[in-house]
């Protein structure tokens, strides 16, 4: 082999393995719900021997009260509610704490616990918190309120999302802690003496600084949220009635509960379609963040 | 960069106004504030491991009780927890080792050949693959392992974790990468090394710390994983996370005993993740903020 062609195809020696193994573990699922979407099945059939039910599977998932157009509407009020007051308190803590000059190792060292307990865990025990003699109306209780019954479709949904917002604030607040950090000392310096506010440093200097990494930390977190199934399911299994029932939860509650696979991978594949469209918006605005940065 | 701010500032209003500058000690105080929000639900789940059933429903929540420590003794008298906390060992060490073998020389290469190839594409790919969500496929693999035989093995969690696994850590890798100076590599090689060996000896040793945040992020990550190993095993690899379902009895649900399970699948690992926090930290954001 000449000297050049083996620097061609060097990299995909590299690359090479990693790169089979990913794209076999993700093509033959789909192609396994491409076949499944168009047949006649119950969960434990085998997809190839199972009749075919032409596009009556499309009929059921986008008919009448629509599972899908639900599951859309409840995956877009999680992901956009929960995203926006994660990136919204991370930052107000962040530029909190960055001034607790010597706690700050103890305090970052706090908010590196949620981000690490098992999800599983987390789900389990917040579903104790918020019954109704629990934890949390226990803690409003305290600022005056009257308890609330989270179990009940009307606050279900936010106490998924304040358990989520517990778990991941503290990534956001990690990462802009440590951006802060990164802010040259001469730049605040200059700034003070030149007499500015606090709202100014903030507007002119911080938050211009910090736009690319807010942009990254959206984007990681996004993509998670879309997708999430865990926490749902382990505190309220989709429930009351579908008062949870995201789209990564109906795709279980048609595949499992009902033990209908040809809608259920409908269902999977419009998150997977989701899922790579609001992560390729994201990725392309990240993309650029990384350059920026 | 810094001039381009400081011109900005020229053109701010020339009055100071003080008034909005938090104290120090105001600072602290909601500093504080927002310690002790995220840490409490944190705390109240380790504190009530040595609670008795009935202090663990009361309203208002106990502070003050009788400890016991008949919550540990229930579970670790149950031969399951502990079988399940060894799958969970095995299956997370075993994929985290499998991805970082696959994921490493792929990581070099994405960087090193940045110049000749549009790598870049190549890692997004990776990316866009890893975020598939899992509960899509969990299913068709559920079909598949099935067909072959693997159901119910630590094999298909092994292979399904190194999936999303692998390209993660390529994105976790090659941060650490980056920070490796090319020259030194290449050093290597123009004294006689083959590019393999020139991995081996310098780039590794030179990127071991990050390597060992990356590790310990994919572990945690193997570690913690529900729905893959809550469909795809039953009885025989069952891995931790899923135990939780065992708490829930037709006579209710057993808190303590819960409270006991959650902490021991956790604080481990906690304490992995303090050991590494600062690459931890640059590690979460795939190296856009150095630690």
């Amino acid at each position: 082999m000449s000297r050049s062609s083996f620097q061609r195809v060097e990299p995909w020696l590299y690359v090479g393995p990693a790169l089979v193994v990913t794209l076999v573990l993700a093509i033959s699922p789909i192609a396994y719900l491409a076949q499944a979407m168009f047949k006649d099945m119950e969960f434990g059939d085998p997809v190839g021997k199972a009749p075919s039910a032409g596009l009556g599977n499309f009929q059921v998932a986008f008919e009448g009260t629509a599972q899908i157009l639900d599951g859309l509407r409840l995956t877009a009020v999680y992901t956009c509610v929960a995203l926006v007051l994660e990136l919204m308190l991370g930052l107000i803590i962040a530029l909190v704490i960055e001034n607790l000059k010597r706690l700050l190792p103890f305090v970052m060292s706090v908010f590196l616990v949620p981000m690490v307990v098992m999800p599983a865990m987390v789900a389990m025990v917040w579903r104790l918190y918020f019954s109704y003699e629990g934890l949390v109306n226990w803690v409003i209780g305290l600022v005056g309120m009257s308890p609330l019954n989270w179990y009940g479709p009307e606050h279900a949904m936010k106490a998924v999302i304040i358990t989520d917002v517990w778990q991941w604030t503290p990534f956001f607040v990690l990462l802009f802690t440590a951006g802060l950090q990164n802010v040259p000392r001469e730049i605040k310096e200059a700034a003070e003496v030149d007499g500015a506010s606090s709202l100014q440093v903030l507007r002119r200097i911080k938050l211009p600084l910090l736009a690319p990494l807010m942009v990254i930390a959206a984007t990681l977190r996004v993509m998670e949220l879309v997708r999430q199934f865990d926490l749902p399911y382990i505190m309220f299994g989709g429930g009351p009635g579908s008062a949870t029932r995201t789209l990564p939860l109906a795709v279980f509650n048609t595949t499992v509960q009902k033990l209908d696979v040809g809608v259920g991978s409908v269902l999977s594949l419009v998150l997977i379609l989701l899922v790579v469209a609001v992560s390729w918006l994201f990725l392309i605005a990240m993309k650029r963040a990384r350059v920026a940065h | 960069m810094v001039a381009q701010f400081l011109t900005g500032m020229t053109d701010l209003p020339p009055q100071p106004s003080r008034r909005l500058r938090l104290g120090p000690a105001m600072t602290a105080i909601l500093g504080l504030l927002f310690v002790a929000l995220w840490l409490f639900p944190f705390a109240y789940m380790l504190l009530s491991t040595l609670k008795i059933p009935i202090d663990n429903i009361s309203t208002p929540p106990k502070f003050v009780f009788t400890p016991t420590t008949e919550n540990f003794r229930t579970v670790f008298e149950n031969p399951d927890v502990l079988r399940f906390l060894r799958s969970s060992l095995i299956v997370a060490s075993v994929s985290t080792a499998i991805a970082l073998v696959l994921a490493f020389p792929a990581a070099y290469a994405l960087v090193r050949f940045r110049r000749f190839y549009r790598t870049e594409r190549v890692a997004y790919l990776f990316l866009l693959l890893q975020l598939l969500p899992i509960i899509s496929l969990v299913f068709p693999y559920f079909a598949i392992a099935q067909r072959l035989g693997i159901r119910d093995t630590h094999l298909i969690l092994v292979i399904v974790y190194t999936y999303w696994n692998v390209a993660w850590a390529i994105w976790l890798i090659r941060g650490f990468i980056e920070a490796v100076p090319a020259e030194l590599d290449e050093a290597a090689l123009v004294d006689g090394c083959s590019r393999p060996q020139a991995l081996w000896k310098v780039v590794i040793p030179v990127s071991a710390k990050g390597l060992v945040a990356a590790a310990i992020l994919i572990f945690i990550g193997a570690w913690n994983e529900f729905t893959l190993a809550f469909f795809l095993t039953a009885r025989n690899a069952r891995t931790y996370p899923t135990v939780i379902g065992f708490f829930l009895t037709h006579s209710g649900i057993r808190w303590g005993e819960m409270f006991v399970a959650a902490s021991l699948g956790t604080l481990p690992i906690v304490i992995f993740a303090l050991l590494v926090r600062k690459s931890f930290i640059s590690s979460l954001s795939f190296g856009a903020v150095k630690g």
